[in-house]
């Protein structure tokens, strides 16, 4: 169906005064001598909500733009978005049905969790080495490919957890050793541009990774059972207007909103071993040294840290969370040699959103992207291109944030990207 | 004498590439010309890749995208657009004296609709009476030149606060938005049925009293080779010119480069556009020579071919790029047949892209100027560390005479 002007109308309006507000507040607080890192962005957000209205006393007063300035408008500038949306389509899905939208949030929700958990593995390298690695997606393919083998093909019968261990275990090493025989020049100071070598040689592997794959596993789609089911649960009782009914396969909330068992225990998985690896980090000694290295590293070496064995840990470690991603969702989804590109693309996108070398930042951006991919997917009338378009919604979003906020929501001042360089 | 060696071997590929439709005759001649075609589509891309990433740093790997816009461009613009002897009544047409440009309007790919679109129709009626000519190939392809600058201007001027990693993130982003908007939008590029183009010189071509038909390679090779010589010109003016020099400045140290009164903002701009240019006018002659183009072409793979070649030939010189390139696009097509071992088939279509990705590896691993610079560099160049240390001797002798 076609959208009516209004929304048309809207969204021009909010575009103009957003590209008025990022150059003209920049501009104003340049000129003022005060912080600009933030001004781009809220002259945008508060030109898109408001127009003329917010930013003429903004640019007057030039007040210090903390947290509420920084967050509110942006808010505001979403919610017309949606407004405008709902006025200009009342009978869509989005818009007419509660359930619907209950349960698109829902299930952007769950896959935002296992997106940011992925990209979480993404952000723990580049906060410790750097770089941005481009094979993030090929270890999540072989991590799901490995789970595929271990549990069909090599050891039919095995305990899933086991598999999933077997897997991430081999791809830890993989990394490792990956990390050793091609990353370690980059620390020695044999490579002019560090930043430009670890992306080109992760390409590199990343391209062989998956003709490797391809090679020996074939191109045909794998799928594996599911690892567990749910036990059959209806409460509060068996009376009819019940919260949670489970199936095997599935399980209900309120009547309306329905998870597939293989997201949910994805979620659940990613959301333990994200405590798991939090602890980790702030609790144990060797944690705290990859934060160490992280924040300064010849600092750390100083304190007695080896940076080159926390280089090694941190890019095995991204690379064996990616893989955990991936052995998670080889029993939701058809599983094939090209299956990481996409989630490697979303997790590139939710690092920048989140600030690369962000953790926080990372599972933050995660749901943030979920929840986009979602509304894109649900909202958009014709359902056949809002398939086809499920890659540009992060991309829009990454767009968006470079555009505004290149240091992202959380982003530790690395906007060059050279990692130690600021 | 040993420094002409690479000119010398520069003039000998070239008469050997101007000579080989002639001279060669075996039986894959067909082939064999496609897969030089070919290679010199590519060589294009990874010669300007390399000015983009090598000398001036701005590791994009959205090339292939704006290769995207080029062809998909000149696509459209052989397929929307005709001029005719009469009105049609049915499309948005424009007139210009006796003759009216007319724009089809787009129909989608649905079997019924495939013949239906408003200029055929006007033909049915007119039933042969009128002409109608389909525009000129080089126009189109100009088109597409043009409009792989506009966006590599645009592109260029979004991304001049990026570096690096950002650069690297927001091309690729690029690249995949465009693929997915020409495989959704299905009324207008057809989706994955890809958009069918005229070939070249669709009515055949004479060249020197020799009639060449539109099937025949030899056109399409002069074509393809001439644009690859005209790109290497370009490239090898700039970067002898002021402008090598700013951009290679660039790459070292954007901030020492404007302090020292280099515009980088204008350079970053310019080397964006001039090198998306070369690999969208690559793409457009690519569409009118393959004579379809698909969003597949857009793959990942390609890009990731075109940075292994020029990586392979070495990333900072163009000229070693582009015989990385042909070399790179043979040796893929002598690796493609699959043998047998033990009674076990290797797929050699799947395997020599594992040998390649390694062959990739290790070159950015152990031989940082790829594997052709080195040995052009060895000749060219090679006297120059022998003359410089004559000279400190001889300015140490002077000295101690002093």
């Amino acid at each position: 169906m076609e959208f009516p002007d209004i929304f048309w109308g809207v969204i021009a309006w909010m575009i103009l005064w957003g590209v008025v507000g990022s150059i003209a507040i920049r501009r104003r607080y340049l000129q003022h001598d005060l912080d600009t890192s933030n001004a781009g962005f809220v002259g945008a957000t508060v030109g898109a909500a408001t127009g003329p209205v917010g930013l003429i006393p903004l640019w007057l007063n030039t007040p210090e733009l903390g947290g509420r300035l920084v967050v509110l408008p942006a808010i505001v500038a979403v919610l017309l978005v949606v407004g405008a949306f709902a006025i200009a389509d009342p009978s869509n899905n989005c818009v007419a049905s509660g359930s619907f939208v209950a349960s698109q949030f829902t299930n952007g929700l769950i896959i935002g969790i296992i997106y940011g958990f992925m990209a979480l593995g993404l952000t723990l390298i580049f906060s410790i080495l750097g770089i941005v690695s481009f094979s993030h997606g090929e270890f999540y393919m072989i991590g799901g490919m490995l789970v595929y083998y271990i549990t069909a093909v090599w050891f039919p019968g095995i305990n899933p957890l086991l598999a999933i261990a077997m897997a991430c275990a081999a791809v830890f090493a993989l990394g490792a050793a990956f990390e050793r025989l091609f990353l370690t020049p980059m620390y020695q100071g044999k490579i002019d541009r560090p930043v430009e070598y670890g992306i080109l040689i992760t390409f590199g592997l990343a391209f062989t990774l998956q003709y490797f794959v391809q090679a020996t596993a074939g191109a045909n789609p794998v799928k594996v059972q599911r690892f567990f089911d749910f036990p059959k649960i209806r409460l509060p009782s068996t009376e009819d207007p019940w919260l949670i009914k489970t199936s095997r396969g599935n399980l209900e909330l309120f009547d309306t909103v329905s998870i597939s068992n293989p997201r949910f225990t994805a979620a659940v998985a990613c959301i333990m071993v994200l405590l798991a690896l939090l602890y980790f980090l702030h609790r144990t000694w060797t944690g705290k040294a990859l934060r160490a290295v992280s924040q300064d590293r010849e600092a750390a070496a100083i304190a007695g840290i080896n940076p080159d064995r926390m280089n090694m840990l941190a890019f095995a470690m991204g690379a064996m969370i990616a893989a955990l991603a991936g052995s998670l969702l080889v029993q939701a989804f058809s599983w094939l040699p090209q299956v990481g590109n996409i989630p490697a693309m979303r997790s590139f996108v939710i690092v920048v959103l989140g600030g690369l070398g962000s953790l926080p930042g990372a599972f933050l951006g995660g749901i943030i992207v979920g929840l986009v991919e979602a509304a894109g997917t649900g909202c958009i009338p014709d359902a056949q291109k809002a398939a086809s378009y499920i890659p540009a919604y992060g991309m829009v979003v990454l767009t968006l944030t470079l555009l505004l906020r290149p240091t992202g929501l959380f982003g530790r001042r690395f906007a060059g990207g050279t990692h130690g360089k600021v | 004498m040993r420094q002409q060696v690479p000119y010398l071997m520069g003039v000998g590929l070239l008469a050997l590439f101007v000579a080989f439709p002639f001279v060669y005759s075996a039986g894959d001649y067909d082939y064999i010309m496609h897969i030089m075609i070919t290679a010199f589509f590519y060589a294009i891309l990874a010669s300007s890749w390399s000015m983009l990433a090598g000398y001036a740093g701005q590791f994009s790997f959205g090339h292939i995208g704006f290769m995207g816009i080029g062809a998909y461009t000149t696509a459209m613009f052989s397929h929307y657009f005709y001029l005719t002897g009469a009105p049609t009544g049915l499309c948005t047409e424009y007139q210009f004296g006796a003759t009216w440009l007319v724009i089809v309007n787009p129909i989608g790919v649905t079997s019924t609709t495939l013949t239906q679109d408003c200029l055929r129709q006007a033909i049915d009626v007119w039933g042969g009476t009128v002409e109608v000519t389909s525009m000129p190939v080089w126009l189109g392809i100009t088109l597409g030149t043009i409009m792989g600058g506009v966006f590599g201007l645009m592109v260029g001027l979004l991304v001049l606060r990026l570096r690096a990693a950002y650069l690297a993130l927001f091309t690729l982003g690029f690249a995949e938005i465009l693929k997915a908007t020409i495989s959704a939008e299905i009324e207008i590029t057809r989706g994955q049925a890809g958009m069918e183009m005229p070939a070249l010189f669709e009515n055949g071509v004479t060249i020197f009293g020799r009639f060449y038909s539109k099937t025949d390679k030899v056109p399409p090779y002069f074509v393809m080779f001439a644009l690859l010589l005209v790109c290497l010109s370009i490239l090898a003016w700039l970067s002898h010119s002021k402008f090598g020099l700013f951009v290679r400045a660039l790459r070292e140290d954007q901030d020492a480069a404007a302090a020292l009164g280099v515009n980088t903002t204008r350079y970053k701009v310019l080397v964006f556009v001039i090198t998306t240019m070369m690999a969208a006018a690559a793409g457009g002659v690519q569409g009118h020579y393959v004579g379809i183009v698909t969003p597949n072409s857009l793959f990942l793979l390609q890009m990731s071919l075109v940075v292994a070649m020029a990586v392979i030939g070495g990333v900072e010189s163009f000229i070693a790029a582009a015989i990385g390139a042909i070399i790179i696009e043979f040796a893929l097509e002598m690796l493609r047949n699959s043998f047998y071992i033990g009674g076990f088939e290797v797929d050699m279509t799947l395997w020599r892209l594992v040998i390649f990705g390694i062959l990739l590896m290790l070159t950015l691993r152990f031989a940082r100027n790829g594997l052709i610079a080195p040995i052009i560099n060895y000749f060219a160049r090679g006297h120059v560390a022998g003359e410089t240390v004559a000279k400190r001797d001889a300015a140490s002798e002077a000295g101690l005479v002093k």
